[in-house]
């Protein structure tokens, strides 16, 4: 008697999670799914309506899109843009990160000091023009160079990441490198930099998904030099195109450009993703 | 003596050559906009190749008179609010239902997680349409259902800030699952084990175990949410601009304003000044609101 009652309690429960995980799973994907089934619709079946899936696949859109908005070149700008930031995030981050948790060094603790406030000052929109005085300053505001440099920014996050996760590899380690002869840096690049491996992907994933949503920074440094637009910056700027009312399929078509390489990375690396989140948010 | 200053020194060179490249990537875009905003504030200043002129508390003064600038905070607290109190017992309901590992978990979890990968520009632009007023598919499906009549206007003057709050959800919660699941995941199962053998329903496990054991990290959870919800800015630029007529406004995109047009097509009169000072002041506002959080959630813990 107990036990049957326990056991509906826990089916009733049971029942009820899933209503509730599937119908937020249907809130959270249902604006992905319109964008890229959408992109396949005419204009009319879109700001008409018409059924869920579109009547005929019109492929041509994203035919429109590529040749219209020369998505191409921008593309390729988002491309060279987000693996270079990936690149050298991992890098920087890491020499850094190792930098703070090993060596006792001159000015450390007003550094790491300087490093640690920042991360809690909300800075928002004014840091946008600085950024872009500093790449005028060095010449680099009309190049994918200067927008990759903005991008990667300062890190802090990521050197303090790295820092955490350094301090959990046994100093022995490195120790052992330089009684057998290793020179400082070998023993970075050879010993440590190999088990920071964990840590380093979370860095690559997560600075490579900034860099290719990026809009802001893209937006700002790309308005006067149009030719190292990203492709993000590209599809968003349709909106304001004059033909916009007219072509909701080619903006579809055009976002779906910009999602579907994350969605495929997301398909391979979606544990990363998650777990990365928490990699050195929670840990008491 | 000597040697140990020198092996310092030696030792210092090390750790610069590797530190150097990320150091200076801070120093330039880090360090140096904290200090430009710091001094700008107190200067009238139009951009590059304009003169500066130096004009004390002016802008500061500006910003206490500034009327869209006021309106602009409160609707960053009504979203903020707004965001988080719908967020968060969503994640952790989700996260709590997740982390019994009923079947199809990961899935949920994966698909859940998923707007937090989009960039919220594109999806800006999504939304755009979604909720356009009388071609958009959410209009037409409310009224195919027969829940509203007339179509609502999503992105007017009325609506417009309770429509962000939506989008921002569907952002949000995949992100808040995820720390909410760390959370669970660190309270011991002996714990909740013998509360079950002594009898105590799931229900009660949940309020009297659960929800106790995960305060400390509820305020990391909510701290962030707060900095977040503050500081959220792309979605809101792409979906309204602030519109219409300031009702959607929120404090970083009405500083932005005074740096940088919405669009390529449009333009603006630089005021990076006046830019700098509301950057400031939100900046202090945002931190106050860390502060004072912090506070209440500690004189929580206390009575408990």
């Amino acid at each position: 008697m107990a036990i049957d009652s326990i056991k509906a309690r826990h089916n009733i429960f049971l029942v009820f999670s899933y209503i509730f995980a599937v119908v937020m799973s249907i809130f959270t994907v249902f604006p992905i799914v319109y964008t890229i089934l959408g992109s396949f619709k005419t204009n009319a079946e879109l700001t008409q309506g018409g059924s869920f899936f579109p009547s005929v696949w019109h492929f041509e859109n994203y035919a429109k899109a590529f040749i219209e908005n020369d998505f191409i070149t921008y593309g390729l700008n988002s491309i060279i843009v987000s693996v270079g930031v990936l690149i050298i995030a991992v890098f920087t981050a890491s020499a850094a990160g190792y930098v703070f948790a090993r060596k006792d060094f001159i000015g450390k603790k007003i550094i790491f000091s300087a490093y640690s406030a920042l991360v809690f000052i909300a800075m928002g929109s004014v840091t946008l023009y600085p950024t872009y005085s500093v790449l005028t300053t060095l010449h680099i505001n009309k190049s994918l160079l200067g927008l990759i440099l903005a991008l990667v920014g300062g890190q802090i996050t990521n050197v303090l990441l790295v820092t955490g996760f350094v301090k959990t590899v046994p100093v022995e380690l490195d120790e052992a490198a330089t009684i057998d002869g290793c020179s400082q840096y070998r023993t970075f690049f050879q010993i440590i930099f190999p088990l920071l491996r964990p840590i380093l992907a979370v860095v690559a994933l997560f600075s490579f998904r900034t860099a290719w949503n990026d809009y802001l920074t893209s937006f700002i440094i790309s308005i006067f030099t149009p030719r190292i637009k990203t492709l993000t910056v590209a599809v968003v700027q349709m909106q304001y195109s004059i033909n916009a009312a007219a072509e909701w399929h080619v903006m579809l078509a055009g976002a779906s450009i910009a999602i579907i390489p994350i969605l495929i990375l997301y398909m391979f690396a979606h544990k990363q993703f998650i777990n990365g989140l928490t990699a050195g948010a929670v840990k008491g | 003596m000597r040697n140990l200053t020198k092996k310092r020194l030696k030792e210092s060179m090390y750790a610069y050559s590797l530190l150097g490249p990320n150091l200076l990537l801070f120093l330039c875009f880090s360090f140096f906009p904290v200090i430009w905003m710091l001094k700008y504030m107190f200067f009238r200043y139009g951009g590059a190749g304009t003169s500066e002129t130096f004009i004390g508390l002016e802008n500061i003064m500006r910003v206490f008179r500034d009327g869209i600038y006021w309106k602009a905070v409160l609707n960053t607290f009504i979203y903020a609010v707004g965001k988080i109190i719908i967020t968060i017992p969503i994640s952790f309901s989700l996260a709590y239902i997740l982390n019994k590992k009923i079947k199809g978990s990961g899935v949920f979890q994966s698909l859940v997680f998923l707007p937090t990968i989009m960039s919220s520009a594109v999806m800006g632009l999504v939304f755009y349409l979604l909720f356009n007023v009388y071609n958009g598919e959410i209009n037409r499906m409310l009224m195919a259902a027969g829940i509203v009549d007339s179509p609502i206007n999503w992105l007017g003057a009325d609506h417009a800030l309770k429509t962000l709050v939506i989008v921002s959800v569907w952002g949000a919660i995949g992100n808040y699952m995820v720390y909410f699941l760390a959370g669970l995941q660190q309270i011991p199962q002996e714990v909740l084990e013998s509360a079950e053998v002594d009898g105590a329903t799931g229900f009660r496990r949940l309020w009297n175990i659960t929800i106790p054991m995960m305060g400390p990290i509820l305020k990391i959870i909510l701290m962030l949410a707060i900095a977040n919800a503050f500081n959220d800015m792309n979605m809101i630029l792409v979906l309204t601009e602030g519109g219409p007529y300031n009702a959607s406004m929120v404090m970083t995109l009405y500083a932005y304003k005074f740096f940088f047009p919405v669009s390529a097509a449009s333009s603006v009169m630089p005021q990076f000044g006046y830019g700098a000072a509301l950057s400031f002041v939100s900046a202090l506002i945002a931190g106050a609101v860390t502060i004072l959080f912090l506070r209440f959630s500690k004189k929580m813990s206390d009575i408990y």
